[in-house]
Order: C-alpha cells, then sequence, then structure tokens
C-alpha cells in the first residue's frame, strides 16, 4: 500500500466509514492521491453499493464497474459496529487515523457512537467528515437522502432541467453523488490546512442538498431575488436560434452557442452560404434577430439537416463561433481528447481495464493506477496487525463476531 | 481584506479568469479568508453581462449572477496587451500565491501567461489552470463552455433524454459550479505540497473531465461495453411504480415505489383506488410490470385531478415513499435549504440572501458576501500594496495600461 511517487496525500490514513457514492468517491479521489484507505463495512454484505450494478437504472452489465470504480486502492475491514468488539477496533483505528469519512443518518450516528462529539475525545487531531442527505440540522436531517432525491429533485435542478411543457428532466445514476465527492474532498483538505497550521482536527462536511443548489447556483440565486424563471422552449421554439440545438443530415444534434452574435453575425452568414440574410432586415442587430427567433429558426433548421455532424464540424472549426456536439458515450470512450485530457487511465484490474479519474490535475504528481477494489473483510488481519493488536486478540474478536 | 480564524487567510488569489467556473472557484477560496484580487481587461469580466446577453437567465433588476460569482473580490484592470500593464501584473504575481487562469492556451502564450513564464516570477506561486477539453490534443485551443463540454461532449446530455426526444437541458452555469469545487480541491492539494517541499507546481481541470467524473458510472460502464438505454417517457414507463406524474397544478411527484408488494395496497388507498388492489390484472409485480403502461394511464389520470400539496399529504399518511421535484422558485423559502447553509444572508443590499459555497467546517462560518467591485475599483489600492509607487501608478494611467 505504499505510493511509488512522493503524492500529496501520502502518509494520511483515511477510514471510510461510508456507504454507496458520494462519500466513498471522495475517499477513492483521496486515495488516487496517495492516501492509505481503509474501507469499513457491515460483515458479510458490505457496503451495499457491491450490488449496485443490479440496479435497473444502471447499464447492465456482468461485471461490477461501479464497485471497481468507487471501491479502488481500498482496503476493506469488516466490522459489526454493534458490538463491544467492533468498537474496541474502531477507537485504536481512530487513535492513528488522520481522516473518517461517515454518511451514516444523525439517527445512527448517535446510536453508534459516531458523531464528531463522540470522536473528538479519541483523537482531537482527526478530521471528521460528514456527509448527509439534508444538512445537519431542520425538519429534514435526519431524512436518508440521495442523489435523486436530495441533489437533484430538492434542489429544482430536475424542474429546471426541462423543455416548456414537457416532463423534469433525467438526472443519470450517481451524477450529483460524483459532483458533491469533489466538495468533500475539498473540505478535507481544508481541514488538513487548518490542522496542519494549528495542530487541530475537527469536524467538516456538506449535504448532497446543498450541492446540488450550489450547481444550479445561477438559477437559485435568481429565484433569491425573485427573478421570473423562464422554461426552455423545445428546441423547435427557440427564444434565440443563434444558441439552441440543430438536428443534422445523419441524426446527431448540434448545439449552436453563439453568444457574442454581434461580433459572429456576418461570418456566420458566409459561412452557411447565405449572405443574403446579412441584409435581411428581420436579422439585421441582435434585437431583430431575437426578435424573429422563430423564422430565423426556421430559416436555419433545414440548413443544418442538410449536412452531416462532420461536415460542419468541418465547416465551423476554427471560425470562432462556438458549437458543440451532443456526444455519445460510446463515442467519448474513443475521444483522442479525452485521453488528452487524462480523463481516461488504464488499471491493474482485470474486470475494468480502463476507469474514469478524478478530474484534479496536479504538475507534480499523476494519480494512482487502480487495482481491484476489496473483498469483503479482505484486509481484516492486516490492518488489525498494524494497528497492534496480537494474533491471540484478532481471534478472540473474530470469535466474537466483531470481526467479520 | 483577510480575517485571521479562516483557512485559507493570509493567501492572495489572482483570479485572471472570466465567465463562471473559475471565477466562482476563486469565490470559494475568498469564501474561506483568501484576499481574491480580480484581474480584468478594460471591457471587464463578460460574466458582468451575461443576464443580458443570455435568453437562458432568470432577469432582474438585480445583476445576481455577477454579484454571486464575484463577491469579496476586489478588481484591477490592466490592458495585458500593453507591456508596462504586463509589468505591473508581474509585481502583483510575485506578491501572490495562487493565479487562476482560463484563457485558451493560445491567448496564454500571446500574453506570456503560461505556468513557464510565471514560474519564472515567483517559483512558489499555485498556478490554477481551467481549460475547456484539456491542457494538450486536438481540441486544447478550443475554447470550452459549460454547455459544450461539461455537458454535450461528455455525453451527459444525450444519455439525459428520454427515448426520441431531444437531448436534455443543462442548467445555466451548473457543471461550471461542480467543477469549480474540483479546481478547488486541486489548488488546495498544491498548498501542501507547497507546504511540505516549498515549490509552488501547476494544478488544473478541464470542464470535459468534470462532466465525465459526474457521469462517471455510465462512462465506466461505456469503457466495459455497457451502455444506459434513454429513459422511456413517463407515458410509457418500465415500472409504473417508479415513475413521475403531472398533478392538476402542473407538477410532478416522483413515484419511487422499491418494496411493490408492501406499498402496492397503501397507494391504491393513498390515491382513492380501492378498487385496483384486488384487480387481477394487476395483482402481482409481474403484472403490474407487464402491464406498465396501462397501469401509468390510470395513476396519470388520478395524479391530474388534485393538486400537489394533496397528494403530498395523501401518500405521506400512507406511508408511500416519494420524492419531490422541486421548483427553482420553492429553494428560497425552504426551510431546510437555511438549516443545512445553503441559503445564506448577504452584505449586499439589493441582494440580502445568496448561495453559500457548499463546503461546511465545524471550526470556522464562510465570509458574509460583500458586493462585486465595480470594474477597476481596486487598481491603485491593489498596485500600492504590492509595492507600487504613487508615481509608478500615475505613469500606467496615463499610458492607459491601468484603468
Amino acid at each position: 500500500m505504499t505510493p511509488e511517487e512522493p503524492l500529496p496525500l501520502a502518509g494520511l490514513t483515511v477510514l471510510d466509514v461510508s456507504s454507496f457514492i458520494a462519500a466513498p468517491a471522495a475517499a477513492a479521489a483521496l486515495g488516487d492521491y496517495g492516501a492509505d484507505v481503509i474501507k469499513i463495512e457491515p460483515p458479510v454484505d458490505g457496503d451495499p453499493h457491491r450490488n449496485s450494478f443490479r440496479n435497473a437504472s444502471y447499464p447492465q452489465s456482468d461485471r461490477n464497474f461501479p464497485w471497481q470504480l468507487d471501491g479502488r486502492h481500498k482496503r476493506s475491514l469488516a466490522l459489526d459496529l454493534k458490538t463491544e468488539g467492533a468498537r474496541t477496533i474502531l477507537e485504536r483505528l481512530l487513535k492513528r487515523a488522520d481522516v473518517m469519512i461517515v454518511n451514516f443518518p444523525p439517527p445512527a450516528r448517535e446510536r453508534l457512537k459516531l458523531r464528531w462529539e463522540d470522536i473528538e475525545p479519541i483523537n482531537p487531531r482527526l478530521i471528521y467528515c460528514s456527509l448527509t442527505g439534508y444538512g445537519e440540522s431542520g425538519p429534514d436531517r435526519d431524512r436518508p437522502g440521495f442523489d435523486i432525491t436530495a441533489y437533484f429533485g430538492r434542489s429544482g435542478i430536475l424542474d429546471a432541467a426541462r423543455y416548456d411543457g414537457g416532463p423534469p428532466g433525467v438526472s443519470l445514476p450517481a451524477q450529483g453523488d460524483r459532483a458533491t465527492a469533489m466538495t468533500l474532498v475539498a473540505a478535507i483538505l481544508m481541514g488538513l490546512r487548518r490542522r496542519d497550521q494549528t495542530g487541530k482536527g475537527g469536524w467538516v462536511g456538506t449535504s448532497l442538498y446543498a450541492n446540488g443548489v450550489w450547481a444550479n447556483g445561477t438559477t437559485a440565486a435568481g429565484a433569491l431575488v425573485g427573478a421570473e424563471l423562464p422554461v426552455r422552449p423545445p428546441p423547435d421554439r427557440p427564444r434565440n436560434a443563434l444558441t439552441n440545438l440543430y438536428r443534422t443530415k445523419d441524426d446527431r444534434w448540434l448545439q449552436l452557442l453563439m453568444v457574442r452574435d454581434d461580433r459572429l453575425w456576418e461570418t456566420f452568414c458566409n459561412l452557411i452560404g447565405r449572405p443574403d440574410l446579412m441584409a435581411d432586415p428581420r436579422f439585421t442587430g441582435r434585437p431583430e434577430r431575437r426578435a424573429h427567433a422563430q423564422e430565423l429558426h426556421d430559416l436555419l433548421a433545414p440548413v443544418f439537416a442538410g449536412r452531416s455532424y462532420a461536415d460542419w464540424e468541418k465547416l465551423l472549426s476554427g471560425t470562432g463561433i462556438p458549437f458543440g456536439v451532443i456526444g455519445r458515450l460510446a463515442d467519448v470512450i474513443g475521444d483522442e481528447q479525452a485521453e488528452h485530457a487524462g480523463i481516461f487511465a488504464d488499471t491493474d484490474n482485470p474486470a475494468i481495464p480502463r476507469t474514469v479519474n478524478t478530474p484534479i490535475r496536479l504538475g507534480f504528481a499523476k494519480p494512482r493506477k487502480a487495482g481491484p477494489p476489496p473483498e469483503v473483510g479482505q484486509h481484516n488481519d492486516e490492518v488489525l496487525r498494524e494497528t497492534g493488536f496480537s494474533e491471540s486478540e484478532i481471534e478472540a474478536l473474530k470469535k466474537a463476531g466483531a470481526l467479520g | 481584506m483577510t480575517e485571521t480564524g479562516l483557512p485559507l487567510a493570509g493567501l492572495r488569489v489572482l483570479d485572471i479568469s472570466s465567465f463562471i467556473a473559475a471565477p466562482a472557484a476563486a469565490v470559494v477560496l475568498g469564501d474561506w479568508g483568501a484576499d481574491v484580487i480580480k484581474v480584468e481587461g478594460p471591457e471587464g469580466d463578460p460574466n458582468r453581462r451575461i443576464m443580458h446577453d443570455s435568453s437562458n437567465y432568470p432577469k432582474s433588476e438585480v445583476n445576481y449572477p455577477w454579484q454571486m460569482d464575484s463577491r469579496n473580490k476586489r478588481s484591477i484592470v490592466l490592458d495585458l496587451k500593453q507591456a508596462d500593464a504586463r509589468a505591473a501584473l508581474d509585481r502583483l504575481i510575485a506578491v501572490s500565491d495562487i493565479l487562476i487562469c482560463n484563457f485558451p492556451p493560445p491567448v496564454r502564450d500571446k500574453l506570456r501567461l503560461a505556468y513557464e513564464d510565471v514560474k519564472k516570477v515567483n517559483p512558489k506561486l499555485i498556478y490554477a489552470s481551467l481549460t475547456g477539453y484539456g491542457e494538450s490534443g486536438p481540441d486544447r485551443d478550443r475554447p470550452g463552455f459549460d454547455a459544450t463540454a461539461y455537458f454535450a461532449r461528455s455525453g451527459l446530455l444525450d444519455a439525459q433524454r428520454y427515448e426520441g426526444g431531444p437531448p436534455g437541458v443543462p442548467g445555466p452555469a451548473q457543471g461550471d459550479r461542480a467543477t469549480a469545487m474540483s479546481l478547488v480541491s486541486a489548488i488546495l492539494m498544491a498548498l501542501m505540497h507547497r507546504m511540505k517541499t516549498g515549490e509552488g507546481s501547476w494544478v488544473g481541470t478541464s470542464l470535459l473531465g468534470n462532466g465525465l467524473w459526474s457521469c462517471g458510472v455510465i462512462a465506466q460502464a461505456a469503457l466495459v461495453g455497457a451502455f444506459l438505454p434513454h429513459r422511456p417517457p413517463p407515458d410509457r414507463p418500465r415500472s409504473a411504480l417508479g415513475n413521475i406524474y403531472r398533478t392538476a397544478d402542473d407538477r410532478w411527484l416522483q413515484l419511487t415505489i422499491v418494496r411493490a408488494d408492501k406499498l402496492w395496497a397503501p397507494l391504491c388507498r393513498a390515491m382513492g383506488l380501492e378498487a385496483l388492489i384486488e384487480d387481477p390484472r394487476f395483482a402481482t409485480e409481474p403484472e403490474r410490470r407487464a402491464r406498465a403502461g396501462e397501469l401509468a394511464g390510470i395513476l396519470s389520470d388520478t395524479f391530474a385531478t388534485r393538486p400537489y400539496e394533496h397528494w403530498r399529504e395523501a401518500l405521506a399518511a400512507h406511508s408511500v415513499t416519494f420524492g419531490v421535484i422541486s421548483r427553482p422558485q420553492d429553494v428560497p423559502d425552504d426551510e431546510q435549504a437555511v438549516a443545512c447553509g445553503a441559503v445564506v444572508e448577504t452584505a449586499i443590499p439589493d441582494m440580502p440572501r445568496t448561495l453559500a459555497d457548499p463546503i461546511r467546517l465545524g471550526f470556522a462560518t464562510p465570509r458574509v458576501a460583500h458586493p462585486a467591485p465595480a470594474l477597476g475599483e481596486h487598481g491603485e489600492e491593489v498596485l500600492r500594496e504590492a509595492g507600487v509607487s504613487a508615481e509608478e501608478v500615475a505613469s500606467l494611467k496615463a499610458s492607459g495600461a491601468l484603468r
């Protein structure tokens, strides 16, 4: 488990006492950058995320890809936290740990004596990182929160992500969880910075709800000042025909994003072979083009439908006109640019030869190569020995059922 | 401008960036105590005008996006194309800890703002780079935006659509703000590295990388050859009990019944459809699945007869699990949004409340938001702090390098 390079988090021990995705993904990111991550799971079944791949809303595969993704770099210790023996083990581990990540709902933390107040006396230098669905206080503090309910539903993102008259938008599995993980990483790093400065540990945390509201911050900030929130018209009735989606000849979608049409209109008219539009009084200035958005759309839709996406790509590239394709994942995984951007990485894990990197890039270090995630309790003996337990103590704990 | 007790107090940040993702990262650093100096060109950050320029922004008398993305910053206007302005910037770089830059690479080269250029001026500097598509490769020079790089190119919008429908709708700056948290994490790792080694460094992230990280589950699936089928629209669901329904007042309810065997009867009672409980068409879960469209039709007609509030109470009374699809306008009055610290008060008279960044620390409270700066409001003050003399400031102003 010793990292090969001087990674920025090398030497830190993280206890990942969390389940499912947002909090464990933060622990995986810490592991990417050198931390020694010990996952504490219930015996036998472990983290229920080990079975997420059977969920009907996940892409169907015989490989357990979500667990491989979120379990990387971790060692597993199977503890039944309800037993006294497990508590002894946990406290010994806590004394040596730097970071602990918890996402039990508050009542479970109280029951298991896993609140920061309970832990601080054991190790006042610990960074205690809390993830909740809805925050640490308020009427919904005890409510279990998930990505789709807390981050997307409650925050207003799904309502805002719809076309006029249509159903709410669609969120992808764990989409908000993974974005939230980066906030947890930032919170933990702030805790570590403060510890470097003062010697003191502390509580840090975030909630799925707060992250959803933050991501939706522009719309939410508008709501806070009472601004009228427009529902997006469907692509065939745009408010602005120059920032809109168009279907191409080969049934792809091209996103035109000409925000600075004050500068780019003439370039665009020439490119599409319609220099006559420049003289058309309906489209001479920005206000006219907005006022006649529907007519402009009706003119442009057949123009875009006349060529394939590849032809548009050739025509528009390098002109300064912002545009993009609506990418398909089938293409993205082979996207040369994604390789250059370090988005995917090779692994040492035969089950998933390639994986998704965290979005963090450092000039002075590369993230660790991902190996296979652990079996439930795979590292029980190893972790306990490192923590100073003797063979006979380990045997006794196993017999008592504390150790799974 | 710094307060002690905050984890980033004492750090000086040069925010040489525009629009949203990179400036939002600077906001977060400012929230936690850093002194953030926004370096703008003579026309200012176009984000000052985005509320008017973009048709997808709610319109208001208050320039709320600019206020939100520039809180607690100071502004200096330098025309970096002029040699003496560029030299003045070096004076600021020499006394700064962090530089945030999101110019496309060719502009960085032209302005001598690549990491190799500024490292010579201050080897302890942390250079945080945001790009649309990464630092190399065929699209490195391409300007990337939230909608194009984070959402479209990553495959998110294609995956977020209903079968046969157009691509999903990204909220304004939604991916930018998520990306800001990665940039903050990258900067904090570099600060940790500097504390250990004394050396500055380059760190960065891309909008494309963040989009793919957020859809990591389906991206990882694609990497092993598994793909997510597009979601069927609500009138043709795979399961009528895991589906969304429109209420009489045009709200939407999300039924999320996993234990259908237990909750079928309570659901029927909550909806006043007792006759369905024993209906042989829907007696078992396999039958309900097989007739999902038919069942969804019945439920849909019933949900459409009463308003959202009625259904919320009725479902809760029968312990039927459902998800709320809030409207953005519900968030300001949501007690829980305040309790979880998402909605906070400001010291900005015409915008009394704003959104906190999602980081919570037990040992520090983020700075209260003060008004975003006027263009160039703090130019002289900032340069004088960096040791530039009054005469030099006057001559920079006379030449138009400083506005």
